[in-house]
């Protein structure tokens, strides 16, 4: 009976201490030093394991950048398009920043954060070369997406634009598994933000291209926790000085230059304040 | 006196009214949540659709899956039982194959299998054929028929293995031909015999389902899934999935009930309430069951007719021919798939697979970062880890959800029972959730590592199973020790830990270890929260290569069943060893 009240008495214990750690998050990235940032780790470029299973990518880079800036250790976690949202709206916060190539969305910004913009991407088709001679023939073709992404939604919407009443579109889980279903003959056409069709695309290179012009608008920004502008203020901040100094198109370079597997010029420019 | 006191039925449902009422208390006045509840999201029109028809299109895909899945599970199940009973050897090893493989591989990478790599292994013009077809739909009912039938085969084996020699021996001595002794003695016997863990099959089938979201099927998981990533409502799609799944186990647990209370010996004059229910319900059956006896009554053959005339002998000879043909039709058939299954693994990529093995065994052990469990512990070899420390917590818990499972005294009996119902009717994937997303950071608020909240996961889980374990160890010492215990003045701690537990335990040891593979087998779903275990590490090097999905799957596949395969001979020799009296039947 002891033995059981000890642990009753420590398991008691330990959830106090973490009780006790909760607080804005900025307070807490200073005091603690650990800076936690969920990233993806399945989608190329933006987070993905390498050849040496190291953790890579643009939100790994960034995201370490930010934790060098501010001073702190950064502590991957790994998130999915079901769980990115979640994470940061738990009370405290699970992670203290998402970079999981996320559209701000308003809808989110209901129950998140988002830091400025910091980076602008845009909804595509990836088909088989030669497949798609006009837009139109995607209408009858069947789709595949990602589940829990924007992404379904709005192929759905676009492809009953063109004409198709009762479009088909699926939701594979995971980058993956939606190339695959290309791969393998089982949906004609792709559809998701244009450097993740583009990172995969240039795994079979010459096979896959781009189709029609842009369907959306995604601009990606950091998923923050709710209602804490000092934490949002501190990256906006970190991100503009990453711009001003040139780190950020290093970054940007490295991953998207004319030189990177995956070539994506830039296009805009984040927003600066003076 | 107080002890006394508190064996009396109205004390003991007040302590329970009590409880309930302090946990009400608590989390409705006490806890706070910090999260502000929104249960409208299922019943109005949101931006991106609406929820509730999104939620009730899923559970109506996982009803037609369970329902097509069961059909083929029992189909797969009848037949191999039956093969694995076979005297002709080939057609006995290709069942056993069957059962072997498929129990000791995880469903989930029988999935990603079926779905990734089996395309590939067609020419063009079929593979197209089937994609055309709703392909992930298939993929996924076929796959969990197949992985559930190949328990049911063992269920039906067993069944059939059950009855006595001495009856067979009786009935064909008392003048009974062989299919009279089939449908009279062996098929009634063995189907009261097979009914129970028949359900429970059933019941995971149903559960099962749920991996089939992992390759695009739009059930009710994947509903789930996609109102929390729409809708960002953690709580609520978590709350209202596990209810729908609980309802569903309950039906199902409920025509279980009726089936067994239908196939219960009961004497005509104590029929109880709910047999007569029974009775009306399967009034149908027993008609038909009626008009065949009726019907083979008048079929059946004369004495002066069994003697053998030349037709009869003729067609006997060519009854043996024809199976003879058979055998031999068998026989190339299994040889030509061997030839197709060794060049095909023949022409397999070994240098991307040899590559990738240390990956496999241990993802990224010593080069980890720091951040990460245990310098980037993983693969096979963190799975293993997993399996282990899960099922050494789940022993301890079990232990005692399972002794107070089988207390008298209800405020210990009700709670243990409702636990123990609780998880196991809903699905692992679920309980994960639960954990990952809802009870460890809303509840306690406490944020561990993706590793910890899923071993916890499967800690808790699991020890609903081993509580069942247990209580049947208990139920099998016979009372009159507890009496002689309780006789010669020991209390109940004592007589437990003194003479119930060793027996139990030891009865139980074969099951425990067959509990440590399913637990084994299991951590693959964790790759659902981000576990670097064998199935994640397999799917980043799948993400990373993309075009050798059948050589990753294929030696996934191949670790996870030589591990599980090792233990479950194992478990099989336990069994042997502590229970000598079985003895082989044969029909």
């Amino acid at each position: 009976m002891r033995v059981l009240k000890i642990a009753a008495m420590a398991a008691l214990l330990v959830m106090a201490a973490s009780v006790a750690f909760a607080g804005p998050t900025y307070d807490r990235v200073m005091s603690t030093k650990v800076l936690k940032a969920g990233i993806s780790n399945q989608g190329i470029p933006f987070g993905f394991i390498d050849e040496k299973n190291d953790w890579v990518g643009f939100d790994v880079d960034m995201a370490t950048e930010i934790a060098k800036r501010l001073g702190a250790k950064l502590e991957k976690v790994v998130v999915n398009n079901n769980t990115r949202i979640s994470f940061v709206q738990t009370n405290p916060p699970k992670v203290d920043m998402v970079l999981s190539n996320m559209t701000h969305k308003r809808v989110r910004d209901e129950k998140i954060d988002f830091s400025i913009t910091y980076f602008f991407d845009g909804q595509k088709f990836l088909a088989k070369k030669g497949a798609v001679k006009d837009v139109k023939d995607l209408a009858n073709m069947k789709i595949g997406s990602m589940q829990g992404t924007t992404s379904i939604v709005n192929a759905t919407a676009y492809l009953k634009s063109l004409g198709n009443a009762n479009p088909k579109v699926t939701g594979y889980d995971g980058e993956v598994a939606m190339f695959e279903a290309l791969n393998s003959g089982r949906v004609q056409a792709i559809s998701t933000d244009s450097t993740i069709l583009l990172g995969y695309a240039a795994k079979v290179p010459g096979k896959y291209e781009l189709v029609g012009e842009f369907i959306s608008d995604e601009p990606y920004g950091i998923g923050l926790p709710q209602d804490d502008s000092a934490w949002r203020d501190a990256i906006n901040f970190t991100l503009q000085d990453m711009w001003k100094d040139g780190t950020y198109m290093t970054i940007y370079n490295k991953w998207f230059g004319p030189k990177s597997a995956y070539p994506f010029p830039m296009t805009s420019k984040i927003e600066l304040w003076p | 006196m107080i002890k006394t006191y508190f064996e009396k039925p109205p004390v003991q449902n007040t302590i329970l009214v009590g409880m309930v009422g302090l946990v009400i208390y608590y989390f409705a006045f006490v806890f706070e949540f910090k999260y502000d509840f929104d249960w409208a999201v299922f019943v109005t029109e949101g931006q991106y659709g609406h929820m509730g028809h999104l939620m009730l299109n899923g559970l109506n895909t996982t009803l037609t899956v369970t329902f097509y899945s069961t059909l083929i599970a029992l189909a797969c199940g009848t037949i191999f039982g039956l093969a694995r009973l076979s005297k002709f050897k080939p057609v006995y090893w290709f069942a056993t194959c069957y059962v072997e493989f498929f129990r000791n591989t995880p469903l989930m990478i029988q999935l990603f299998f079926w779905n990734f790599a089996l395309p590939n292994a067609f020419p063009e013009e079929i593979r197209f054929k089937l994609f055309e077809m709703d392909f992930e739909f298939w993929c996924a009912t076929i796959g969990c028929g197949i992985f559930t039938g190949a328990f049911m085969a063992e269920i039906i084996r067993a069944g059939i293995q059950s009855i006595p020699k001495g009856l067979l021996e009786a009935s064909y001595s008392s003048g009974l031909t062989f299919t009279q002794t089939l449908r009279k003695i062996i098929l009634p016997l063995a189907f009261r015999e097979i009914i129970p863990p028949l359900g429970s099959e059933f019941l995971n089938n149903m559960k099962n389902t749920s991996l089939a979201m992992t390759i695009g099927v739009t059930e009710l998981f994947w509903s789930m899934q996609e109102v929390l990533s729409l809708t960002y409502r953690t709580f609520e799609a978590i709350v209202v999935a596990t209810l729908i799944y609980l309802i569903l186990s309950l039906i199902i647990a409920g025509i279980m009930y009726v089936v067994n209370e239908k196939l219960k010996i009961m004497p005509r004059d104590k029929v109880t309430p709910l047999r007569k229910i029974a009775d009306i319900i399967f009034w149908p059956f027993d008609l038909i069951g009626q008009v065949l006896e009726y019907v083979l009554w008048y079929f059946r053959k004369s004495p002066d007719k069994r003697t053998v005339s030349p037709i009869t002998r003729l067609t006997k000879t060519s009854v043996k021919q024809l199976i003879l043909f058979a055998k031999i039709l068998f026989i190339s058939g299994l040889a030509y798939s061997l030839y197709a299954i060794g060049m095909a693994i023949a022409h397999f990529n070994f240098t991307v697979i040899w590559a990738n093995l240390p990956t496999l065994l241990f993802w990224r052990f010593p080069n980890g970062d720091e951040t990460e469990f245990f310098m980037g512990f993983g693969g096979l070899a963190g799975s293993i880890l997993i399996a282990i420390i899960a099922i050494t917590g789940s022993f301890f818990i079990g232990l005692i959800i399972g002794m107070g499972r089988s207390a008298k005294n209800r405020v210990l009996r009700i709670p243990c029972t409702l636990y123990i119902e609780l998880f196991r009717g809903v699905p692992l994937i679920l309980v994960i959730f639960w954990f990952y997303m809802v009870v460890l950071p809303f509840v306690f608020k406490v944020y561990i590592q993706a590793f910890w909240a899923g071993t916890i996961a499967l800690t808790f889980f699991f020890s609903a199973y081993i509580a069942e374990t247990v209580r049947g160890g208990i139920e099998n010492i016979p009372p009159g020790q507890v009496e002689a215990a309780k006789a010669s003045g020991l209390t109940y701690f004592q007589t437990m830990r003194k003479i119930i537990l060793p027996q139990a335990l030891k009865q139980m040891l074969p099951a425990l270890v067959g509990m440590f593979i399913a637990a084994f087998k299991d951590t693959s779903l964790l790759y659902i929260i981000g576990v670097m275990e064998l199935l994640r590490a397999g799917y980043a090097v799948n993400n990373r290569l993309m075009v050798y999905p059948f050589e990753i799957y294929t030696t996934i596949l191949v670790l996870y069943f030589i591990f599980s395969y090792i233990m479950s001979l194992y478990a099989k020799r336990l069994e042997r060893r502590l229970s000598p009296e079985r003895v082989r039947i044969d029909m």
